[in-house]
């Protein structure tokens, strides 16, 4: 029974990740899914192999997609506006921008999704650090 | 056809940026695979003893050395074949008395003086009158701000047990992690340096660097390539170079823990890390056409070679792509340029002395178990582009010394202050 739970809540996981991909295609644009799907390579090759279960380290790489989904909709809309009030001069100064403002939740969210994993057993220390 | 020299311009640079990228993700991929298999403590040989010459080059660090002293005193290694030697280049403090101090009480423990005419010349001249002095068939280094576990020499002399290994390196741990954000940020500097990178390149067979300190070499090659280069600022980079020239590989062990007194202040950050990258720059211009020459090295060994060389130029081409880049758009680039405006910002989240990217530092300090600090990644950010005005002033001194033939080598040392005292437990 608790076998089949934990495959629910892991489908449940994937199919909100997939949508969270799917919305940010549709809605904002490819560089949003492009942004989501470097998040998501990084955090499946990478932190996945660390510990804690499958689905802790799913359900923290779903709230980073929907993190990510949210921070580029307000971005989105942050460009629709520049560009309304300060004409298209502000889509070059959103072009430069967009990827270092993008890159603001991916590593905030990398290195708070390791921060909350359970902790490897830790060596032992000679000094007080 | 400007922009499109631009184009390409700033389409090779990235290309740069995304070789480092790749190179770091093999590397945190491998040590996350390693991790997993190899579990526990690595066994000492207790069988292999050389003796042991340890320098400790010191000029005015009264508030550390005897600290140094002390944890020498109680080295597990057998102190009959133990030779450690204090090299005071010129202080003005009490560092000789404190050095003599010690001298007296244990024999092992020399001073080697070098009054204001013979020293003061710079560490890798220090170095190489102490290695003169020096009687061990090993030679290990040790700055006198460290701390090293007491079985570090074992670990470290284990390794020389192989005839092709011509040098070794240990990890430093830094002490006063707890001070300040600058201290926190130089541990996550040297978590991801050596927890990661030093740890993949041994492991992939690549370039692992000896870093002038928690390390050393075995005397006869140290000899046979002429000890230490005097006009090197980075006198230990260049000798990892010379090594593996010489048909000899640097091992790294992960194990063999010293701890250290990092930098506490942005200004002190800067004249060591420009010290850093400009006997960097220096070692590049010097051992890239013999890396590339070579017919000790192998292709990996070449490849990697290169890409450590030429480490300290990256947050200067950062910059230049970054300007490139940003002129592109203005005047309206292709879709392929905007496609690799992308890598530009994830170079930015990188450490600057291994180009270390944010996934990797993370991965490194999760690894040691250092939750807390995690949380400072996203101030690389500012560390990054502090180290590109420090990386860019590196160079244009270089080039200017270069020109008016001014020597590049001289004692800009770090100032240490004894604050990591208070975190030695014993």
């Amino acid at each position: 029974m608790k076998f089949k739970s934990n495959r629910l809540v892991t489908g449940l996981f994937l199919e909100a990740i997939g949508l969270c991909l799917m919305l940010s295609f549709i809605f904002i644009n490819i560089a949003a899914t492009a942004t989501l799907l470097i998040f998501n390579l990084f955090f499946l090759s990478l932190i996945i192999q660390l510990n804690g279960t499958l689905n802790i380290k799913l359900g923290i790489l779903t709230l980073g997609n929907i993190t990510g989904l949210f921070w580029n909709v307000v971005l989105h809309h942050f460009a629709i506006a520049g560009v309304t009030f300060f004409g298209e001069p502000f889509n070059v100064f959103y072009a430069v921008s967009y990827p270092f403002l993008n890159f603001m939740w991916v590593v905030s969210f990398w290195s708070m999704s390791l921060a909350v994993l359970p902790k490897p057993k830790s060596m032992k220390a000679e000094v007080k650090t | 056809m400007i922009i499109e020299t631009l184009e390409v311009i700033f389409l090779f640079l990235t290309a740069f940026m995304i070789a480092y990228l790749v190179r770091h993700y093999v590397f945190t991929l491998t040590v996350l695979r390693r991790n997993k298999k190899v579990r526990g403590k690595v066994t000492v040989d207790a069988k292999y003893e050389p003796t042991v010459s340890i320098l400790i080059p010191a000029r005015d660090e009264e508030k550390v050395i005897g600290r140094l002293l002390q944890r020498m005193t109680k080295l597990t290694y057998p102190h009959n074949k133990l030779q450690v030697l204090t090299i005071d280049d010129a202080s003005s403090d009490s560092t000789r008395q404190i050095a003599e101090e010690y001298s007296k009480r244990h024999p092992f423990i020399e001073v080697l003086h070098r009054d204001k005419k013979t020293g003061g010349k710079g560490k890798a001249s220090a170095m190489n009158s102490g290695l003169a002095r020096s009687t061990g068939e090993i030679v290990l280094c040790f700055d006198a701000d460290y701390y090293p576990q007491r079985d570090i020499v074992e670990k470290l002399v284990k390794e020389f047990n192989d005839p092709v290994v011509g040098a070794v390196q240990g990890r430093p741990v830094v002490l006063n992690e707890a001070k300040n954000v600058v201290t926190r940020l130089v541990t996550l500097e040297r978590i991801g340096g050596y927890r990661i990178d030093q740890e993949a390149r041994d492991n992939l067979g690549l370039i692992p660097q000896f870093g002038g300190t928690v390390g050393g070499f075995r005397r006869s090659i140290l000899e046979k390539l002429g000890g230490f280069d005097e006009s090197m600022l980075t006198e230990d980079t260049d000798l990892t170079f010379q090594v593996y020239l010489a048909g000899f590989k640097v091992r790294y062990v992960g194990d063999a823990e010293c701890y250290e007194e990092a930098v506490d202040n942005w200004k002190a950050y800067w004249r060591q890390r420009h010290r850093w990258a400009r006997g960097h720059m220096q070692v590049c211009f010097k051992h890239t056409p013999r890396v590339l020459r070579s017919k000790k090295l192998n292709a990996k060994e070449k490849i990697d070679g290169l890409l450590l060389l030429h480490v300290y130029f990256m947050p200067v081409l950062t910059l230049v792509s970054f300007f490139v880049g940003v002129t592109l758009i203005l005047f309206g680039s292709s879709q392929l340029v905007n496609a690799f405006w992308f890598f530009v910002p994830v170079s930015f989240y990188s450490l600057v002395g291994n180009f270390a990217p944010f996934f990797e530092i993370g991965i490194g300090a999760y690894l040691d178990g250092r939750t807390r600090i995690q949380w400072l990644i996203p101030l690389l950010l500012f560390v990054y582009s502090y180290n590109i005005l420090i990386c860019t002033k590196a160079l244009l001194d270089l080039f200017v010394a270069k020109m008016l033939r001014k020597s590049q080598s001289d004692w800009a040392k770090t100032q240490h202050r004894g604050n990591g005292n208070s975190y030695i437990g014993n």
